[in-house]
């Protein structure tokens, strides 16, 4: 690359870079207000919660490229031994800041590192939150800051007619381990469903896209509950899940999904492997 | 004229968002020359935006902008990114022509193409796009006004208003401007899906708006999968020249097409290599493509996008 040509792209790219990270935001809505005492107050009462102690790991990414699909990953790493009865996740600034509570089964694992991952909306510059309580019904609590706006009122289906065509296409997949003795094992779950959060105004029709989301997943093994994922708004259109679960015997997972309708949505794993 | 709500009924919503001010009302921003533009055929007029990202020191002149002058009318293909540079693409039209100003076509939805429409209220032309445009555009209207005011700065950002389209093509459509007629295809999705090829069929001249990028690298908003196919097709059309939404002036068919093509099989490539390994959408921002690094501009504004675009679709395959 030439020289000019790299000085150029340098210069521009800063610009950029500035104006990437207030791209979405509008101009009044960063709430400097610290929300969490309320949040916590209503999700957990006056429990004790430990903070940054290790026993869970929160994963975002470095730089948000796209404030509608920004993904998440949570850890609950193998020193951490007993069960896990639970995991909140929670986006301080967003129109509902909860984004989704795991409660777990018998069918969740132990023995190695458990991990959920999804992709969430931001809808402002915001703490985001894991929370898990162990089996001794403790609360551990790690947060990172997210360097993004606009994620809410965004229009995030790049083909609209294409998905709604496919609208409850669900793909229930399978990682089999490197040793399938392995006592946990990686699934994921994806679904075609436009997770309408009721916030895009349509000025052809000077009216709001009605919220239409999915509000509650569980996953199952072999008939045993993994977890029951009570979900919001915050998740992006075509939710997507990854999560560990337990091994056992067959390894069949079943999925069922129920949106703010009332529609249901039934997937299973193939019987072996993805 | 088929608006669903009286204009004032949009206009005030339009306001009520970014502007204080009515149609009538608007103020005009005050404006530097006309644009500079290029008759690369005979009535066949180009102006070439920066390869920049929107900001003040450019006012959001990052795209390219055509006008084709017929013997009765004239019809604009893009606008560019703002009400001031739409004025003055308005201005560099009438130092050429007194012919009026019959149609505003945009290729696709985009606010760099579309901003400066608003500026051609006055000459009251039918505002023309692919019949996916309006849902497109009216849907993400509220945050491409937010984006561009904060990006433009308030004096370039003056005037702006969203300008949906008034005509919807759903079949390719001859629109005639006397002497000379231009061809309207919508396309399936491919960068957008709303984009619409203009081709002025008297110089053969092909305007492929954002479906075709030159150095400034490609940005994928609609089907990595569509628009791959859709340059396959484009690759066997004949065309004296074609006009890129991102790029020189002119460029030819099909060499044109081939660093975009380049681009996207190899994000393609990467991505469906990742996801057949097991690997996260995280995890492919941090490698796929980067191959393309150094062959386009923007590449670290756009490219990770562009990743987390493409492993969306591409893991439902």
């Amino acid at each position: 690359m030439p020289t000019a040509f790299k000085s150029l792209a340098r210069s521009c790219g800063l610009a950029a870079l500035a104006a990437s990270m207030f791209v979405f935001a509008s101009p009044s809505a960063y709430a400097e207000e610290d929300m969490w005492p309320i949040l916590k107050e209503q999700t957990f009462g006056d429990r004790a919660i430990s903070e940054e102690d290790g026993l869970v790991v929160l994963e975002t990414p470095s730089k948000i490229e796209d404030a509608a699909l920004v993904p998440l990953t949570v850890r609950v790493p193998p020193s951490v031994k007993g069960k896990i009865k639970s995991l909140t996740l929670i986006i301080d600034n967003n129109p509902d800041p909860k984004v989704a509570t795991l409660n777990f089964g018998p069918a969740a694992g132990t023995g190695g590192e458990r991990s959920f991952s999804t992709r969430v909306r931001v809808d402002n510059f915001s703490h985001v939150r894991a929370i898990l309580e162990t089996e001794d019904g403790s609360l551990h609590m790690t947060k990172k800051f997210l360097a993004a706006a606009g994620g809410c009122a965004a229009m995030q289906a790049k083909d609209p007619d294409a998905d709604t065509a496919d609208m409850g296409k669900m793909i229930v997949r399978k990682f089999t381990p490197a040793l399938e003795s392995s006592p946990v094992w990686a699934a994921q779950v994806m679904v075609k469903h436009p997770n309408h959060n009721g916030m895009q105004l349509d000025i052809n029709t000077a009216e709001f896209i009605p919220a239409q989301f999915v509000k509650e997943m569980k996953v199952t093994r072999d008939g045993e509950l993994v977890f029951k994922l009570d979900g919001t708004f915050s998740i992006s259109t075509n939710p997507n899940f990854r999560f560990t679960f337990g091994r056992g015997d067959e390894n069949s997972l079943d999925v069922v999904i129920t949106d703010t309708d009332g529609t249901v949505f039934e997937g299973q794993s193939q019987p072996k492997g993805s | 004229m088929c608006t669903p709500y009286p204009i004032s009924r949009k206009t005030f919503l339009t306001a009520g968002l970014a502007l204080a001010a009515t149609p009538l009302l608007r103020y005009v921003p005050a404006h530097a020359a006309a644009m500079d533009v290029t008759e690369v055929a005979p009535g066949v007029f180009v102006h070439q935006g920066r390869y920049e990202v929107q900001s003040p020191d450019n006012r959001g002149d990052i795209s390219n902008a055509s006008f084709v002058v017929g013997s009765e009318a004239v019809a604009v293909i893009d606008t560019s990114g703002s009400a001031a540079l739409g004025q003055e693409l308005r201005d560099a039209i009438r130092a050429v022509t007194n012919k009026p100003i019959k149609y505003v076509i945009n290729t696709h939805m985009h606010p760099d193409h579309v901003l400066g429409n608003v500026a051609f209220k006055q000459d009251a032309p039918t505002f023309v796009g692919h019949y996916k445009l309006s849902r497109a555009l009216g849907t993400r209207a509220n945050t491409y006004i937010t984006a561009n005011k904060q990006m433009l700065g308030d004096a370039a950002f003056e005037g702006t208003e969203i300008v949906l389209p008034t005509l919807a093509i759903k079949e390719p459509t001859t629109l005639d401007l006397g002497d000379r007629t231009l061809l309207l295809e919508p396309q399936g999705t491919a960068h957008t899906d709303n984009d619409l090829i203009v081709t002025d069929t008297k110089t053969n001249t092909l305007f492929l708006g954002d479906l075709l990028f030159s150095v400034h690298v490609p940005t994928i908003d609609g089907s990595i999968r569509g628009w791959l196919a859709l340059l396959d097709e484009m690759g066997k059309r004949k065309a004296a020249r074609v006009i890129p939404g991102h790029g020189p002036k002119t460029m030819e068919l099909p060499e044109a097409l081939e660093p975009e093509q380049r681009y996207l099989s190899a994000i393609a490539g990467d991505v469906r290599q990742q996801i057949m390994e097991g690997r996260t959408l995280a995890e492919a921002t941090r490698t796929a493509g980067f191959s393309e690094k150094d062959a386009w501009k923007l590449f670290d504004q756009y490219h990770v996008r562009n990743v987390t675009a493409a492993f969306a679709e591409l893991e439902w395959e």
